[in-house]
């Protein structure tokens, strides 16, 4: 079953990059770059999926300390926490990107 | 280290880290090493606990239902007399261990045979009620049910309640050899919450 999942990947990644470079007219040399890119949103990805899980567990011991009503420790095992972390490390990846590009226009516009 | 490498690098170890489990058999041997094996000899009580809430109609999940099935199963073999059943219940719904012991009486067995504690939230404070519960009735040699990722802790925190404890982990073989990479996630996901919940245990003395 992995094995078929992984192959459709494989087929539809080739049939991407066929229709990119020629229907799209894509730059071959630019999808290394792109890989990287996906791998420092991974990064991001999992850096603040730590910090969520460090932030819930702080408020579960804190909230059991105080007897505050009981928050159940399974909280933090739920998947929609990697898929939110994904989603804000995708906003601060570009917004990274975007500020990056407008500092760079600026110096090109003062040149 | 910038921001960018430093990110970069830790996206090559998440995804290298999803291949693995995802893709090879990496999990289902973790899983094999990590479980309990089972202890089935003869004891006072049978002590299946909660896993989650009954819905309002009393529909009990697939956890819930495994366990109590195994607790059922283990009961008509004759292998102790009292059966526990255990789970509390949320606010909008009845609990989790009424609805098991409905379904434990359909599937045969005398309600003189079960007992009920739906007053717990977690496994220490089911220890705590449980032993409230037999303690009057001499029973310190249980067969404890539950899945195998959370008897480690279990076991523990029953032993240190007093109880001598045959383990006896519902089985999850079809769970701990399936190739598919969802339920490979899923077990790992399982196996990780047990060890932080054990380590929160005995970080709060518990065990």
């Amino acid at each position: 079953m992995g094995t078929f999942l992984l192959g459709v990947i494989g087929v539809t990644s080739v049939g991407i990059y066929i229709l990119g470079s020629r229907g799209l007219g894509l730059s071959g040399r630019g999808l290394p770059a792109a890989v990287g890119k996906m791998l420092e949103c991974i990064g991001t990805a999992l850096v603040f999926f730590v910090l969520n899980l460090a932030v819930t567990m702080t408020v579960i011991f804190i909230s059991r300390g105080l007897g505050e009503g009981l928050v159940s420790l399974y909280l933090a095992g739920d998947v929609a926490w990697l898929i939110l972390s994904l989603f804000q490390a995708v906003t601060f990846q570009w917004w990274r990107e975007l500020s990056r590009r407008g500092g760079e226009n600026a110096v090109n516009r003062r040149r | 280290m910038g921001w960018s490498s430093m990110s970069r690098t830790l996206g090559i170890i998440g995804v290298l880290g999803f291949l693995i489990a995802a893709f090879t058999p990496f999990v289902n041997v973790l899983a094999r090493w990590q479980a309990t094996p089972g202890q089935l000899e003869p004891a006072e009580a049978i002590v299946v606990l909660g896993a989650d809430s009954a819905g309002r109609d009393g529909t009990l999940g697939t956890t819930s239902l495994r366990r109590v099935i195994h607790g059922i199963v283990l009961h008509r073999r004759g292998l102790a007399p009292l059966l526990v059943l255990s789970g509390h219940a949320s606010p909008e719904g009845r609990s989790e261990a009424e609805a098991r012991a409905d379904l434990a009486r359909v599937l045969g067995v005398s309600s003189d045979g079960i007992l009920t504690e739906s007053g717990a939230r977690t496994t220490r404070e089911e220890a705590e009620r449980i032993k409230e519960l037999l303690r009057p009735r001499g029973v310190r040699r249980i067969l404890l049910v539950t899945d195998s990722p959370h008897m480690m802790r279990a076991r523990g925190v029953f032993e240190r309640a007093g109880f001598e404890v045959l383990p006896a982990p519902t089985d999850e073989s079809p769970l701990l050899v399936s190739r598919a990479p969802e339920d490979r996630l899923q077990v790992l996901r399982r196996i990780l919450q047990a060890y932080a919940a054990r380590f929160y245990y005995r970080v709060a003395g518990y065990l």
